[in-house]
C-alpha cells in the first residue's frame, strides 16, 4: 500500500521560473532530530500529550465505526479536493463572483506580509481608537492567522488582538506557542492552566484546578470583549464556490460570537480551502468533525454569505491568502497536502508526534501532516525544512486515518528525496558512485565472477567474525547494523564444484 | 495593489497546474457550471501517482460548480430510521450531548413556560407562532427588523424561544436559518439559555438529507448541544460562551 523504496521521484516542476515560497512560522528552524531531543526529556510534556492523543484517538475510532459508508465518504472528499486543485482558478472566479455578488469584499495576498497588511489596513479604517491609543480586535481560532503571524504583526501596529477560544487564549496569556492544531493547549495540564489563569487573568480570583471552573473563568474574562469589541478576525474551514458562503467549525460558542456580534467581520483563508458546491458539506460536515474531536458533530457551525440584512456584520472582507499553496500545487507529487482539512487526526495517532509533541516541528502545521507542508509551502532547502520529513517512522497511520486520503508515508519519501538532491549533494555524489559501480559490476556475468573471485580472500581478511563497520557513507548503514560473516565461497563457485562432481559422478556410472 | 495580487496567484496556480500562458481561467458568467478545462494536456492525472483512487478519479471528473458529489455518490444518502424510530435516535444523540429533551403532543405553550423562569426576560423572533408563549407570565421582547433589541438588552435577557429549520437525527444537530421564526442570530447566542421548538415533520436521519433541506445563503448556525470545550485535557465541558442550557421541545402536530 505505502510505497517505502528508494526516493527515485523527482518533481518536475511546469516552468524555468520557481513560484515563490510562503514565508511566516511555517518553516523547521532548528533541525528536527536535535531539537525533538530536548522535547523528549520533558516528561511532563510527554505525560500531557500521551494522555490526550489516546484519549482523543479512542473517541475517534468510535464515532467513526459508527458508520457504514465511512470509506466511501473518505474517497468522496478526497475526490472533490483534488478536484477543486485541478480546476482552481475556475473556482476561485466563481467563489469571488459570488461573495463579491453578496456584499462582501475580496482581497489577494501573496505571502504573509501582504495579508498582514491588507488586515492591518482593514483594522485601522474600522476599528476605534481606544483610551489606551491602540485599538482591538477579537479573535477565531485559526490556523491561517497563526501560519503568517498575524497577532505579532498587529502587536506592532498598536493592535491589540485577543484570541477567544480556551485552548489559544491558554497559550495567549501564557506567552507559549500552540502544539497541536485542535487543541492548541494540548501540553498543558489542569494544574498548569490555573496557574497561568491565576497569574495573568486579572479578574480571575480565586480558581480550583477543575476543567468546569477554568471554562467559566474564561466566559467571565472574554464576555465584555465580545460584547462591545467592533471588529473580529475569524479563519475559515470552508469557502463554498457556488455560492461564496463562508463555514467556520467550533465548540465553544466564541466562533459565533466573533462571526455575529461585530460590525467588521475580517476573514483570512487559504485559496485551498474551496470545496464546488454547497451540496459537498454533506460529505465534508462528517469527516471533519468525526476526525477532528471524535464527535458526531461540533456543538456549532456557521455559515455566512457576504452580508445578510439585518443580520450580524454589514462590513464582510476576506483575504485569499497563496503564502507558498501554489508553490505546493507545483509539486506533482506533494499537491495533494493541500487537500488537508487541518482536522488533526495524523497527530494524534503518529507514534512520533506522540512522543516529540508539536514544538518539534518549528511550524504552525505539526505532526505527520506539517512535516510535509511545510517544505511543500516554503521549500525543503529553507532553513532546516530538510530535517522534516524524517520525522516520521512511515508507519502509515496517518494515511489510514486521513478523511480526504493524503497520502502522507508516501509524499514524505518524495521530500526526503528532495532533500537529499537539495540538500546533501556530497553524499548523494558518492551514493551514485558506488552504485553506477555496482551496476556496472552487477551487468555482466563475467565482471561478477571476477569480483567473487576475491570472496576467499575477504573470508579470510575478516577472519569469518560479521562485519560492524565499514568505510565512508556505508558507515552509517552499519552504525545500527552489522553484517553477517562473509561465506568462503559464492554461491557460483559452489555451483560450478557441485556440477564438476555430478558430471564425474556421471562418468562413473 | 491587490489587483496585482490577484492576478499573479491565478498566474502561479495555472503555471503550478502546468497550464500554457497563464490567464486561461474561465470567469463563469452564469454561476453555474465553470467547465474548468482539466489540465489533461500536460499530465495532471499522472501525476497523482501511485494512487490508484485518485487515477479512477481522474479519469472521471465530474461537473463542477454544483451536484458534483450527488452524481457519483457511493455513500448513503438517505438514512433508514422512520417514524418513532427516527425520533428516538435525535432524543438519544441530544441528551449524548447534554442537551434537556421534551416531547411535546399539539401545543407546547405549557411546557416552554415551564421551562423559563416565570417572570423572567424572553426574547422570541417576530415569527414565532404567537400561541407558544401564551402560558409564560414573564416579559417577552419580540425582535423584529427596524425593532432590533441591543446588545446590551440581549444580554439582559434570561432566555431565547425559537423554532428550527432541520433536525438531523443522525448527529443530534439542529439548524437554525435566520427565517422569521428563527430569527437572527444574535438572539440565540446572547442569552444563556436557549428554548428550541423542533418539529416532527422537520427531523430527517442523516446529514445529506438535512444539506438537502436548507437554503445555502441563509445565515446558517448548525448546533449540536449547548456550547462545550474540550481544551483542558480533553475533558468536555458544558456551557463556554454560547447559551449553557439547550432545551429542546420536540412537538407533534
Amino acid at each position: 500500500m505505502t510505497f517505502l523504496g528508494m526516493p527515485l521521484l523527482r518533481s518536475t516542476r511546469h516552468d524555468d521560473h520557481e513560484i515563490p515560497g510562503g514565508q511566516g512560522n511555517i518553516v523547521e528552524d532548528e533541525s528536527f532530530a536535535g531539537v525533538s531531543h530536548q522535547h523528549l526529556s520533558n516528561q511532563q510534556l510527554r505525560n500531557n500529550i500521551g494522555h490526550a492523543t489516546a484519549t482523543i484517538r479512542d473517541k475517534r475510532s468510535e464515532v467513526v465505526a459508527e458508520l457504514d459508508d465511512w470509506e466511501a465518504l473518505r474517497e468522496a472528499g478526497s475526490r472533490a479536493k483534488n478536484h477543486v486543485m485541478e480546476n482552481l482558478p475556475e473556482y476561485l472566479a466563481e467563489f469571488e463572483k459570488n461573495f463579491t455578488a453578496a456584499g462582501g469584499v475580496i482581497h489577494w495576498a501573496r505571502d504573509a506580509d501582504e495579508a498582514n497588511a491588507i488586515v492591518t489596513e482593514l483594522v485601522e479604517a474600522n476599528a476605534p481608537v481606544l483610551e489606551n491609543g491602540r485599538r482591538e480586535v477579537i479573535k477565531v481560532k485559526s490556523m491561517a492567522t497563526q501560519e503568517i503571524g498575524l497577532n505579532e504583526h498587529l502587536e506592532t501596529q498598536d493592535i491589540d488582538a485577543f484570541e477567544t477560544d480556551l485552548a489559544e487564549l491558554i497559550v495567549q496569556l501564557g506567552d507559549d506557542k500552540p502544539s497541536h492544531i485542535l487543541v492548541p493547549a494540548i501540553h498543558r495540564n489542569r494544574d498548569e492552566i490555573r496557574d497561568i489563569f491565576m497569574d495573568k487573568m486579572s479578574d480571575a480570583g480565586d480558581l480550583t484546578n477543575e476543567p468546569a471552573v477554568l471554562a467559566e473563568a474564561a466566559r467571565r474574562h472574554l464576555r465584555h470583549k465580545f460584547l462591545t469589541t467592533k471588529v473580529a478576525i475569524s479563519g475559515a474551514n470552508f469557502g463554498i464556490a457556488d455560492t461564496g458562503s463562508l463555514g467556520v467549525v467550533e465548540s465553544e460558542g466564541n466562533g459565533r460570537m466573533c462571526l455575529t456580534l461585530p460590525e467588521t467581520l475580517i476573514t483570512v483563508m487559504g485559496i485551498e480551502k474551496l470545496l464546488p458546491s454547497f451540496d459537498d458539506l454533506e460529505v465534508f460536515l462528517q469527516l471533519l468533525p468525526r476526525s477532528s474531536t471524535g464527535e458526531r458533530m461540533n456543538p456549532y457551525t456557521s455559515f455566512w454569505t457576504g452580508t445578510t440584512p439585518g443580520d450580524g456584520p454589514q462590513n464582510v472582507h476576506l483575504v485569499l491568502l497563496d503564502n507558498g499553496r501554489t508553490r505546493a500545487l507545483a509539486d506533482e507529487h506533494g499537491r495533494t497536502a493541500l487537500n488537508c482539512i487541518r482536522c488533526s487526526a495524523c497527530m494524534n495517532v503518529c507514534p512520533v508526534y506522540e512522543r516529540t509533541g508539536g514544538h518539534a516541528y518549528g511550524s504552525t502545521y505539526p505532526g505527520p501532516i506539517g512535516a510535509i507542508l511545510s517544505p511543500l509551502m516554503t521549500g525543503i532547502e529553507v532553513e532546516e525544512n530538510g530535517s522534516l520529513p524524517y520525522a516520521s517512522s512511515l508507519c502509515g497511520a496517518c494515511y489510514d486515518v486521513c478523511p480526504v486520503k493524503i497520502n502522507i508515508p508516501e509524499i514524505l519519501v518524495h521530500l526526503r528525496g528532495e532533500d537529499v538532491e537539495a540538500n546533501h549533494s556530497p553524499v548523494s555524489s558518492q551514493l551514485d558512485a558506488a552504485l553506477t559501480g555496482a551496476s556496472w559490476m552487477m551487468s555482466d556475468g563475467k565482471r561478477m565472477a571476477a569480483a567473487e573471485s576475491g570472496l576467499p580472500i575477504a573470508h579470510a581478511v575478516t577472519g569469518g567474525e560479521q562485519i560492524n563497520s565499514l568505510p565512508g557513507i556505508a558507515g552509517a548503514w552499519t552504525s545500527s547494523r552489522d553484517i553477517p560473516a562473509l561465506p568462503e565461497k559464492s554461491f557460483r563457485q559452489l555451483w560450478a564444484e557441485d556440477q564438476a562432481r555430478a558430471e564425474e559422478e556421471d562418468d562413473e556410472t | 495593489m491587490t489587483d496585482t495580487a490577484r492576478e499573479e496567484i491565478l498566474g502561479r496556480i495555472n503555471q503550478a497546474l502546468g497550464r500554457r500562458g497563464g490567464g486561461e481561467y474561465v470567469s463563469s458568467a452564469s454561476g453555474t457550471v465553470p467547465t474548468g478545462s482539466p489540465p489533461s494536456a500536460t499530465g495532471s492525472e499522472q501525476s497523482h501517482g501511485t494512487s490508484g483512487e485518485a487515477e479512477a478519479a481522474g479519469a472521471d471528473i465530474p461537473a463542477a460548480g454544483g451536484g458534483m458529489v450527488n452524481q457519483s455518490a457511493d455513500y448513503l444518502r438517505t438514512g433508514t430510521h422512520e417514524g418513532e424510530d427516527l425520533i428516538e435516535l435525535l432524543i438519544d444523540r441530544l441528551v449524548d450531548y447534554k442537551a434537556n429533551v421534551h416531547r411535546v403532543s399539539g401545543d407546547p405553550a405549557a411546557t416552554i413556560a415551564g421551562l423559563l423562569d416565570s417572570g423572567s426576560k424572553v426574547v422570541v423572533p417576530r415569527g414565532l407562532d404567537d400561541s407558544w408563549m401564551n402560558s409564560f407570565s414573564g416579559e417577552v421582547s419580540v425582535d423584529a427588523p427596524g425593532q432590533e433589541l441591543s446588545i446590551p438588552e440581549l444580554d439582559a435577557q434570561a432566555a431565547v424561544v425559537t423554532a428550527s429549520a432541520v433536525a438531523i437525527a443522525q448527529t443530534g444537530t439542529i439548524v437554525l436559518d435566520g427565517s422569521p421564526e428563527c430569527g437572527r442570530r444574535a438572539i440565540t447566542l446572547v442569552p444563556d439559555h436557549h428554548v428550541c421548538v423542533v418539529r416532527v415533520a422537520d427531523i430527517v436521519d442523516i446529514v445529506p438529507e438535512g444539506i438537502a433541506r436548507l437554503t445555502p445563503t441563509a445565515a446558517l448556525t448548525f448546533i449540536s448541544g449547548p456550547s462545550a470545550t474540550s481544551d483542558i485535557e480533553l475533558k468536555r465541558v458544558e456551557g463556554v460562551h454560547g447559551p449553557r442550557t439547550l432545551d429542546v421541545v420536540i412537538v407533534d402536530t
